[in-house]
């Protein structure tokens, strides 16, 4: 496993007090919270701060910490083995394990996997270690993000998911794996949703259930449509006949190609609604509705029939005031 | 925090995909329990939070039911009150505010605007 130095993640030297490690944390996690951070890597580096904290602000284990860096190839980025017995004196309780938020170094030294390490028998789960064999407790649960595409809301989809999880194996070493998971995404999901996959979060203990996985459906961006709840918002450019005169339009919607009716008259705002064409419902809740909003587009007065077309439109409404509030 | 979906580097090469069940989440699906649960937190912190006005339950007192929505929040909240040690309307204020540049974003989408 590779060395962390947790004071450069920091920013701090290692003769920080600790009200300098709290400012510095804070100051980090003011970069790079997922809410604000521009940072393609923000999730990661939000992560590791997180890890540096917990070890840092922690003065048993920073103790700990410092005594091993003091190790050969004790040096950031460098592959490292401690030492056997590398904690004996330190007192220290188990932290973090199993939601794949951590290094590989700091499950091994101080994630619960640690303490499960050095307990008689590989394979023990460990997200409740330190309690006795005897207390019950389910696991936690985790959560994620999925990003689905507006269409998928209507027809349903299937997503190939990659979730991390820490586990110790048969020699009883921490390992850091890989799970993909398939996930059909039922029809009717909207933004800000959350759907779970049962038992796939943390592993419970002494016969309670696992924790879940949350994931928190998000739609990309789309510039034909958006969604409100299951309601959905499609813009739609009418010519200035069309607008004025009425017209059936051909419009194709998420849910498939649809027959608009526009009624004569123009008036800047308006929407139609198409009951029932939003997001489909499911369970005891109705599908949205799908709103149209019409824009006017003008053709270009790119050719002489152009410019004869829009003199003779001007020439038709000598007395029409475009800008009656502004009174010119 | 969010687990990563993306592909991250591992110390094993990833598993096979395995088919995993996916449960929608009704609205107001959590009661106080499920949502302490889903924020790794005890009862006592959602209940002092809504009596607080920090969030808001649907239904009776003491027997409140929470949407997706407010799940987001609450765990929002949560990490703002940890990191920085703040106040519980501290961390609804600016949860509040990270709220509004959101919808605020939705809007400046709607019409055409490309937002970072």
């Amino acid at each position: 496993m590779e060395f962390k130095d947790y004071y450069k993640t920091l920013d701090v030297t290692r003769a920080a007090s600790s009200e300098d490690i709290k400012k510095a944390y804070r100051k980090g996690a003011r970069k790079y919270h997922p809410d604000v951070s521009k940072a393609a890597d923000a999730h990661a580096r939000m992560a590791e701060l997180n890890e540096a904290n917990e070890v840092l602000s922690d003065p048993e284990k920073r103790a700990a910490y410092d005594t091993l860096s003091e190790q050969p190839h004790a040096r950031d980025g460098q592959d490292f083995r401690p030492p056997p017995h590398w904690d004996a004196g330190f007192e220290f309780s188990d932290a973090g394990g199993a939601s794949g938020e951590y290094s590989d170094f700091f499950e091994e030294l101080f994630g619960r996997a640690a303490r499960a390490q050095r307990a008689p028998g590989p394979g023990r789960p460990f997200d409740d270690l330190g309690e006795g064999p005897d207390v019950a407790r389910p696991g936690s649960d985790h959560h994620a993000r999925i990003e689905l595409d507006i269409l998928d809301a209507y027809t349903g989809a299937e997503r190939l998911i990659a979730v991390r999880s820490a586990r110790i194996d048969e020699q009883g070493h921490v390992v850091n794996q890989e799970r993909n998971l398939q996930v059909r995404i039922p029809s009717g999901v909207f933004e800000g949703q959350h759907i779970r996959l049962a038992g796939r979060g943390s592993p419970g203990y002494g016969g309670a259930p696992d924790g879940d996985l949350l994931l928190e459906v998000l739609f990309k961006p789309d510039p034909r449509w958006r969604a409100e709840g299951r309601d959905v918002i499609q813009r739609v450019p009418l010519s200035p006949w069309e607008a004025m005169l009425g017209a059936a339009v051909t419009v194709e919607t998420p849910g498939g190609r649809a027959e608009v009716s526009v009624p004569p008259g123009w008036k800047a705002g308006r929407k139609l609604r198409l009951k029932g064409r939003g997001i489909p419902g499911s369970g005891r809740s109705a599908a949205g509705d799908l709103y149209i909003e019409l824009e006017l587009t003008l053709p270009p007065a790119d050719s002489n029939e152009g410019r004869a077309a829009y003199e003779a439109l001007g020439a038709a409404f000598p007395a029409f005031q475009p800008r009656p509030s502004l009174g010119t | 925090m969010n687990m990563p979906i993306a592909p991250s580097t591992s110390s094993t090469p990833a598993t096979p995909a395995t088919d995993a069940p996916a449960e929608v989440v009704e609205s107001q699906a959590f009661t106080v329990d499920a949502l302490a649960r889903a924020c790794g937190v005890a009862p006592e912190w959602v209940r002092t939070r809504v009596e607080a006005g920090v969030f808001f339950g649907h239904g009776d007192a003491g027997s409140w039911h929470f949407d997706s929505v407010t799940l987001v929040r609450a765990r929002r909240i949560l990490h703002l009150e940890t990191v920085f040690e703040s106040d519980p309307q501290l961390a609804a204020l600016t949860t509040d505010l990270i709220e509004e540049v959101a919808r605020l974003k939705r809007q400046l989408r709607a019409f055409g605007v490309t937002v970072p």
